[in-house]
């Protein structure tokens, strides 16, 4: 029984370790070697080949670009609608829910083609904004559902005593219900950087221009364009995993709550 | 109760931005590609209104389709039917017998969160001939088993198998995370009272765990199942559908006939059918469950 636990924990990791020491190798290496192999001196210098001429830093700055522009439109529309649903005494709430819940049984493939004919008439295809756009969409239901489950939460008195010393609903907005609500908004903020961070086909699709790629097609065309070099691919694969792994690392019981959260309130 | 009484005019300006938003960037594609779907159009020049044409050609003379709706429904019924029950007993397992479980759930997790391009170029990294350092090969030459070396990718017969085992992997740790956070959330006096009552080890997990675990395992099922029809990217990223549309499946077919054959119109029926299946099936998965519940409680 323990037995199968300690095989898996081999399947998953072992797949990545291996990339590291591959990385570390040079062509003769790699092409020689046996599965288990290490390098007998770091070529450090795969990384350096990889950075440069796969223009590393400047993808990852488009990565952090767009992901983080996204993760601030999501919070803004998601928060306020969440609020609204939750806390308003209106009828519609419940119809917005089932809108978002029907939306998110729809697959992001479906969508290319449409956006993509939409994004050519309005001018923005090839930009940062068409990337942008669709992925706050599609971060839209999981986050609504997510800070609404929260909100729900907030006993109301806070806000009757709001209204009572005059805060207007905007001001409660702000100053009340967002500071409470962090810890969702955190989780939010976790599932949309995963997802967007590594979204890759609406990446390669709207956008063409070499100086807007996001990283994940950074790696998909370093590899597609020195693919004798083995060494530099398999750091370039690691430099490009290293961001997530890093922030995993730092912040691995939050990201697997936020997981569970963004499955079960799914 | 809801206490903040307002008017019309703020409800809008708190939900319509999203909304709107929300409507335009996915429910109005949506609608766009059922009407395009009846049309004969390369995406460029005169579009043709030719009713449901485009069906009928994808579902009767189209020699991919079918192939790759059934390995498309291979991979969810895989994912189901194998992967999940394997997480569940892991996520038992690591319950019952290891005191601080938080370190393997969360290195089983891990290739869940990494990129498909990294998983994929990894996964082919590791299928390549042994002529060019493919792992895969290189342990089974090393384990004496060297007649089953192949080029995993290219091999039209195994290349999808290959696929499936990269998703099936990728994804195991999810749903482990999943069935274990839902037995930590099974309260422990539950077991507690079981064991007064003699059902202790796996046979509490028969009669208490299992039970209990349903409605996390059908959140499992249906994420399960959505990915597996979504599956996409992946291919995409290992081998485009190819060898000779071996590893085809519905959405890299509606895919390349879009992007690669430009048949705008054509693609659009291919993807109103997979929006189609993904509602049919996540209403079905929710009846199942539902009756399911009802027999239990």
């Amino acid at each position: 029984m323990l037995l199968l636990l300690a095989v898996l924990l081999v399947t998953q990791l072992y797949p990545l370790l291996w990339l590291f020491a591959y990385s570390l190798k040079t062509n003769e290496e790699i092409l020689s070697g046996s599965f288990f192999s290490l390098p007998s001196a770091a070529q450090w210098s795969n990384f350096a080949d990889a950075i440069e001429a796969g223009n590393y830093f400047r993808y990852l700055g488009n990565s952090l670009l767009v992901t983080s522009l996204t993760m601030a439109g999501v919070i803004l529309l998601s928060s306020l609608a969440a609020f609204a649903i939750t806390r308003f005494r209106w009828k519609g709430g419940q119809l917005v829910m089932l809108v978002f819940l029907v939306g998110m049984m729809i697959p992001m493939q479906a969508t290319l083609l449409p956006l993509m004919v939409v994004f050519k008439h309005a001018g923005i295809l090839n930009t940062h904004l068409s990337l942008i756009l669709p992925y706050i969409a599609f971060q839209m239901p999981i986050s609504v559902f997510i800070l609404s489950g929260f909100m729900r939460t907030i006993p109301h008195e806070i806000e009757e005593s709001a209204v009572v010393d005059g805060a207007g609903v905007f001001r409660i907005f702000r100053s009340i219900i967002l500071p409470i609500s962090v810890p969702p908004l955190m989780t939010v903020c976790i599932l949309t950087f995963i997802n967007i961070w590594n979204e890759y086909i609406l990446a390669a699709t709207f956008v063409s221009a070499e100086r807007l790629k996001t990283l994940p097609f950074g790696v998909y065309s370093f590899v597609s364009q020195y693919s004798a070099n083995y060494g530099a691919i398999g750091a370039y694969l690691v430099l490009g995993a290293a961001p997530v792994i890093l922030i995993y690392f730092l912040l691995a019981e939050r990201i697997t709550k936020g997981m569970v959260a963004g499955a079960v309130k799914g | 109760m809801n206490v903040l009484k307002v008017s019309r005019w703020t409800i809008a300006a708190f939900v319509l931005p999203c909304l709107i938003f929300y409507a335009g960037l996915v429910f109005v594609p949506v609608l766009v590609s059922v009407y395009s779907s009846l049309l004969d159009w390369n995406g460029i020049g005169e579009s043709r209104f030719v009713g449901i044409d485009n069906y009928i050609r994808l579902f009767t003379a189209d020699p991919v389709f079918w192939p790759s709706v059934r390995r498309t429904l291979v991979l969810a019924v895989l994912s189901m039917g194998l992967q999940l029950p394997f997480a569940l007993f892991v996520a038992i397992l690591l319950n019952r017998f290891i005191r601080r479980p938080n370190f393997l759930v969360s290195s089983y997790f891990l290739p869940v969160i990494l990129s498909v391009v990294i998983i994929g170029q990894l996964w082919k990294t590791i299928y390549n001939p042994t002529s060019l350092g493919g792992m895969l090969n290189q342990l089974l030459t090393a384990i004496g088993a060297g007649d089953l070396t192949r080029a995993w990718l290219t091999d039209p017969d195994v290349a999808i198998y290959a696929i499936y085992f990269v998703a099936l992997w990728q994804y195991i740790g999810y749903h482990v995370l999943i069935q274990f956070t839902g037995i930590r959330n099974i309260p422990a006096d539950i077991y507690e009272a079981a064991r007064i009552d003699g059902a202790e080890g796996l046979k509490a997990d028969r009669y208490i765990t299992l039970p209990l675990i349903v409605p996390i395992f059908k959140i499992s099922m249906v994420l399960a199942f959505i990915g597996s029809l979504q599956s996409f990217d992946l291919i995409m990223v290992m081998t485009g559908g190819g060898p000779a549309h071996a590893t085809d499946v519905i959405s890299t077919h509606m895919y390349n006939m879009s992007f690669l054959s430009m048949k705008y119109g054509y693609g659009s029926a291919i993807a109103v059918f997979l929006v189609g299946l993904c509602l049919v099936a996540t209403l079905a998965i929710n009846f199942l469950f539902g009756k399911l519940d009802k027999r239990y409680s």
